[in-house]
């Protein structure tokens, strides 16, 4: 595990030797500017995936057709996520070595992933059926995963978030 | 004139249990964040209408009657998990500057969003005028993010 885990652990070191690196997790004022920042788009793209899946639910937003609400959320969530992966990945730039050695970034990482595949199984599955449910005062089975999975997922991303600098299980 | 108050908060049992406990207070952060997502969501979807963007085939009555439970609960659930964290923090909290904004800006923004708000969203859209609903929008996602939110994270990250 460690052999495999070395070409990594060289990469985050590497960036965590760079000028640019240092200097932003020393600087005073940039560091919790992307901090801010990057809670900000959080809200702006958690927010709306919850309505998305409080919809795909059955118990939220129920007055507009699913494919509406999802034709007219999508853009406002691709840039929620564009701004959060943009300042998460620049504080990850900013302090590598810390997010190397911990478990809730790492869970974190995973559960995106997770999501993501989620979202694909949904996109290319149950969404295809779509006409079918659009309107329908209880959403599929399908529907129904896709958006508890959903809410799961991502809630599982902002606790595992915010636990980053609780890293209780640091050797 | 609050300190004694402010005093008397951090030094009650309840608050030193949270403090002294290595995980309720960073899984009440947690679940804090967890309904701020879901606040987030039910105020943006309906300002983001009110601003003539996202779902904008629904009039936008519908969309803030929808909106309107599930803000509820995210509201309840950011001060029911806040509290503790106030508590637990009570003499940081008092001499925080952003703190004090927030305290100040949340009232503004829950009366602006039971009264103005609320009364444009659920008029006849006809009636209003389009540049009044984009002010509406506008102006409380200033006073919610950039007035609530913002100050709230600056508090831990300035002390």
């Amino acid at each position: 595990m460690a052999d495999l885990l070395k070409p990594l652990h060289d990469l985050f070191f590497w960036v965590s030797e760079m000028e640019n690196s240092i200097a932003l997790r020393e600087s005073q004022f940039t560091w919790p500017l992307f901090e801010v920042v990057h809670v900000v788009f959080m809200c702006l793209f958690a927010g709306l995936i919850v309505m998305m899946d409080l919809r795909l639910l059955g118990i939220g937003n129920m007055q507009t057709p699913f494919t509406q609400l999802q034709k007219r959320l999508f853009p406002w969530q691709m840039i929620g996520m564009t701004g959060a992966a943009i300042t998460g990945l620049v504080l990850v730039f900013g302090d590598p070595m810390r997010f190397y050695g911990n478990i809730f970034f790492w869970m974190k990482m995973l559960m995106m992933v997770i999501a993501a595949v989620n979202a694909m199984a949904f996109h290319y599955i149950t969404y295809f059926s779509v006409d079918s449910w659009d309107n329908a005062r209880v959403p599929p089975f399908g529907a129904k995963l896709a958006g508890a999975l959903g809410v799961a997922l991502w809630g599982f991303v902002i606790i595992a978030g915010r636990l980053i600098p609780y890293n209780w299980f640091q050797n | 004139m609050l300190e004694p108050y402010f005093q008397w908060m951090n030094d009650l049992a309840v608050s030193k249990a949270i403090g002294e406990s290595i995980w309720i207070y960073p899984l009440v952060q947690a679940i804090h964040l967890l309904f701020l997502a879901l606040f987030a969501g039910s105020l943006l979807i309906v300002d983001l209408r009110l601003m003539g963007w996202g779902m904008r085939e629904q009039p936008v009555a519908k969309v803030a009657r929808d909106a309107w439970p599930w803000m509820i609960v995210g509201f309840v659930g950011l001060v029911v998990t806040g509290i503790p964290q106030l508590m637990q923090n009570a003499m940081r909290e008092y001499f925080s500057e952003f703190f004090w904004i927030k305290m100040y800006v949340l009232p503004i923004a829950l009366i602006y969003t039971l009264t103005v708000r609320r009364m444009v969203a659920m008029a006849d859209e006809s009636r209003v005028a389009p540049a009044m609903s984009k002010l509406t929008g506008f102006a409380s996602i200033l006073l919610w993010i950039g007035g609530v939110a913002v100050p709230s994270r600056l508090i831990g990250l300035f002390t």
